[in-house]
């Protein structure tokens, strides 16, 4: 029901555009991350919320709304994999250990400070994740940070395929917090296995039973008795969608035996990994998450915080995608996610990753990770017009987000936000 | 030049082992006390700085590393760390940043600092050599240290200790916290909540003022029987080691993010005579005036949240360039252990959001050196101070750059860590 709704949504707001003049972006430095590279004294031709043409000898057609673009850098939204913006206190639904039938989407607040202050970072789409307190945690959303909508729905992402939380290590077994009542079942890494293996034994036990049910209706024919159908079980449903690999799992993991259990568990069960996320000790197992064709979505360097994280170390990144894994940086974070330009620079010290691909973790790979690579992740004609514009190079110190666009809208501009400030002096910071 | 030179026969006489001269030879040199040179050389001897300009010769038996292409900078300071205090966050058995009960003043830092923690080579090898090590919680939380970052013993590892009395300042203000509402076991409105906030703050106020005048007193009746004039106080430890702070020989790092607070410990510092320091400071823009006025110093992250929601997006990247334009002393800092290694990318989005990229270099090596009263060996590249100083392929601030050499006191550090050493071991696995 939602998704129609929003689907009828989304529908509107092109027709809306349609009538609206080109947008270009002339001038500019491109880093497009696609085969084209970077494109000196480039133009981005933007029409109805799409890139139509990118290059250095675009020609801008006359009407078109022309943003200045010399000194500056364009490069593709940054898309943060790991996010928890806009749900506040939604985080995790904790009073099981299989949470599957709850959905991100339920809770967003599309009035979220964050989503602005992440769009003053040059992000432009994020992964919201319910938490980590259980094995098998609730489905996230996919959100474009559509500032300004007056419907939570108009933030969803409505090509992202849907997708869920799992859980491993310290956070399922809750070793690191209590929570009121008594204790939950798992307690130790064994118990979040067997509670990821029992629940798809049940969820395919479910699948055989809507078979058989659908079975019994087809025998019966139209004119039959319909045969009563099977209870309904939103969860069990949500499992066989996934074994059915219409939703992506992105599990948070940290040491390399978890790892390398769920990818057997999950070959044994018959699903996929998209993403492993935090996988801190990814570097150790990088050649079983690049087999399993998963996806890494990674911290830059942060280490320490728990046992856990004691082994991680700023090469992660690097030694993954030197064996051929997909990684991505991400936040976890309402505060480092207005800074993940400079996560992804880290990289370039840490294991000598080219400034290219270290552009790629926090574009391209993440938008794969999510399955949106057709639509966003660089900068080519066709894909939605998710951009960035910065003030020097998005790794320079010097750099500072200036513009960022959403479906080639301006949700930030940091003139008008200046010039807004100083007509309400009490917001403060620099005039 | 003469000078220089007699100053270098000076150091050497000083000290017998001549061959421990390290001669850096042609990097561009910040010495952050004055201009960049765009070409020279730094004789470390002795463990000082010997040398600092074009062509220096080298001492027989020096040890000479050509660092053409490369930069030079005085080591970084982060001025509010728990380095030494800390290893993994969440095993309690590591931590030792938080005292029992709310008034430990003779809880000393440099008691507990962890001289083989895995954290201080890692934030070393990104040219940090030095950190204030302080402790955290309850009322008064203790005294912090500041400490080198190379050292077999606690004591190898003290600069200064104590370097500060740390104070939690009691906020007064409730904040808006839905979930702590629910929790609580009667429903109590906002301004209810107020109120008890204030009311708590006011009590913990009143105990520690009464503290102050108690270790005054104390501090005075100590005295008065040292020199034959009266019986010797009872012993109270906790009295004997705030005494110092009472009577204004000793900074008060106050950690206060509310403008409310900040003021609020401004005036309490000002009524007591107080050298007060201001830590976190998340709103110090708001109250740079008063700050300036009490001449008291800000140590301040860059990297966080504005605190409010109605605040401009960059509050806290602005913050402090408000104190930089309104002359207010600061040190930038991490707050931090872990992540103590990225001190240069927080002056960074100083620097990106307006702050010169000079003022927040001397935010991260300088600064925090005179808060701590201890530039006169620290925080800049000058003859006579102390070789601690790295070397990186770029500037600091740029988050390619590498660190190639540091150097702590004059000795050449390893730049090995947990991280590389786990590095080695996986990467062609």
């Amino acid at each position: 029901m939602n998704r129609l709704l929003l689907c009828a949504a989304l529908v509107a707001a092109p027709s809306t555009l349609a009538a609206e003049p080109p947008t270009a972006i002339v001038g500019a430095t491109i880093l497009t991350v696609s085969p084209a590279g970077n494109i000196e004294q480039g133009t981005v031709l933007i029409q109805d919320g799409r890139i139509v043409a990118v290059g250095a000898d675009v020609k801008v057609p006359a009407g078109a709304r022309v943003i200045d673009g010399a000194g500056r850098f364009v490069m593709p939204g940054i898309i943060d994999a790991h996010s928890h913006t806009a749900i506040e206190d939604n985080v995790n639904e904790c009073t099981d250990s299989v949470t599957a039938q709850v959905r991100i989407t339920d809770v967003i607040d599309q009035q979220d400070v964050n989503i602005y202050r992440q769009l003053a970072g040059g992000v432009t789409a994020v992964n919201v994740l319910h938490g980590s307190c259980n094995a098998i945690g609730g489905q996230n959303a996919v959100l474009k940070l559509r500032w300004g909508v007056t419907d939570p729905a108009q933030l969803v992402f409505a090509e992202a395929p849907r997708g869920i939380k799992f859980a491993l290590g310290e956070n399922p077994k809750r070793a690191n917090f209590s929570a009121p009542g008594p204790r939950r079942y798992p307690a130790t890494r064994m118990g979040v296995a067997e509670v990821i293996r029992e629940a798809f034994l049940e969820a395919k036990a479910y699948r055989r039973e809507w078979q058989e049910h659908e079975k019994k209706v087809k025998a019966a024919g139209p004119k039959g008795v319909p045969p009563v159908a099977p209870r309904r079980d939103l969860k069990l449903e949500t499992l066989v969608d996934i074994l059915d690999g219409k939703v992506m799992v992105h599990a948070h993991s940290y040491r390399s035996d978890e790892i390398v259990v769920l990818i057997a568990l999950a070959e044994e069960l018959g699903f996929k990994v998209r993403t492993f996320q935090h996988v801190l000790e990814g570097y150790k197992v990088a050649a079983e998450i690049a087999k399993h064709g998963a996806g890494a979505s990674t911290f830059s360097d942060w280490w320490a915080y728990k046992l856990e994280a004691h082994d991680a170390i700023p090469y992660n990144a690097a030694v993954m995608a030197s064996k051929g894994v997909n990684v991505s940086l991400n936040s976890d974070s309402n505060e480092l996610a207005r800074r993940l330009y400079w996560e992804a620079a880290k990289v370039v010290r840490y294991g000598s990753v080219s400034e290219q691909e270290a552009l790629k973790m926090i574009t391209w790979n993440p938008a794969w990770q999510l399955g949106v690579e057709r639509w966003v992740g660089s900068i080519e004609a066709g894909k939605q017009a998710d951009l960035a514009v910065f003030s020097a190079h998005p790794f320079s110190p010097d750099a500072r987000v200036e513009l960022t666009l959403v479906d080639g809208v301006v949700r930030f501009d940091r003139a008008k936000d200046t010039a807004a400030r100083n007509a309400a002096p009490a917001a403060g910071g620099a005039k | 030049m003469k000078r220089t030179f007699a100053a270098v026969l000076a150091l050497f006489a000083a000290t017998a082992a001549a061959q421990d001269a390290t001669l850096l030879r042609g990097g561009r040199v910040v010495p952050v006390s004055g201009p960049a040179l765009a070409r020279a050389d730094v004789l470390i001897a002795g463990g000082k700085i010997a040398a600092i300009g074009p062509n220096l010769a080298a001492p027989a038996g020096a040890t000479v590393i050509d660092v053409s292409g490369q930069h030079v900078y005085p080591g970084l300071i982060d001025g509010l760390t728990t380095l030494g205090l800390t290893e993994i966050g969440s095993v309690p058995g590591s931590v030792d940043v938080r005292e029992a009960g709310d008034v430990n003043p003779h809880a000393r830092a440099w008691l507990a600092l962890h001289p083989h923690s895995e954290l201080i080579p890692v934030a070393r090898a990104a040219g940090i050599t030095h950190a204030l090590s302080a402790p955290a919680g309850g009322l008064v939380s203790g005294q912090s240290a500041l400490v080198r970052l190379a050292g077999g013993t606690p004591a190898a590892l003290v600069v200064r200790g104590p370097a500060a009395l740390h104070v939690a300042w009691p906020s007064g203000s409730a904040g808006f916290d839905i979930a702590q509402m629910f929790a609580e076991p009667e429903l109590k409105t906002f301004d209810e909540r107020q109120k008890e906030k204030k009311k708590n703050q006011d009590k913990a106020l009143a105990r520690l003022a009464e503290l102050l005048a108690r270790a005054r007193t104390y501090a005075a009746a100590h005295a008065a029987s040292v020199a034959g004039q009266g019986p010797a106080p009872e012993l109270d430890l906790a009295l004997e080691a705030l005494a110092p702070a009472a009577r204004g020989e000793m900074p008060v790092v106050f950690r206060a993010d509310a403008e409310d607070d900040i003021r609020g410990a401004l005036a309490f510092a000002s009524q007591h005579d107080l050298k007060p320091i201001i830590a976190g400071g998340l709103e110090a823009w708001r109250c740079a005036d008063a700050l300036k006025a009490a001449d008291a110093a800000v140590l301040a992250p860059v990297d966080r949240l504005p605190r409010r929601e109605s605040d401009a997006y960059d509050a806290a990247y602005t913050n402090v360039l408000a104190l930089h334009r309104a002359g207010v002393r600061f040190a930038i800092v991490t707050d931090d252990a872990s992540n103590s290694r990225n001190l240069p990318h927080h002056a960074a989005m100083a620097r990106a959001f307006g702050l010169p990229a000079e003022v927040a270099l001397r935010a991260i090596t300088l600064a925090p050196a005179e808060i701590f009263g201890v530039a006169g060996a620290l925080g800049s590249l000058e003859v006579g101070k102390s070789a601690s100083l790295f070397v990186a392929s770029g500037d600091p601030m740029d988050h390619r750059s590498a660190v190639i050499h540091v150097f702590v006191d004059g000795v050449p550090q390893s730049l090995e860590t947990r991280h590389t050493h786990l590095y080695q071991q996986f990467k062609d696995r």
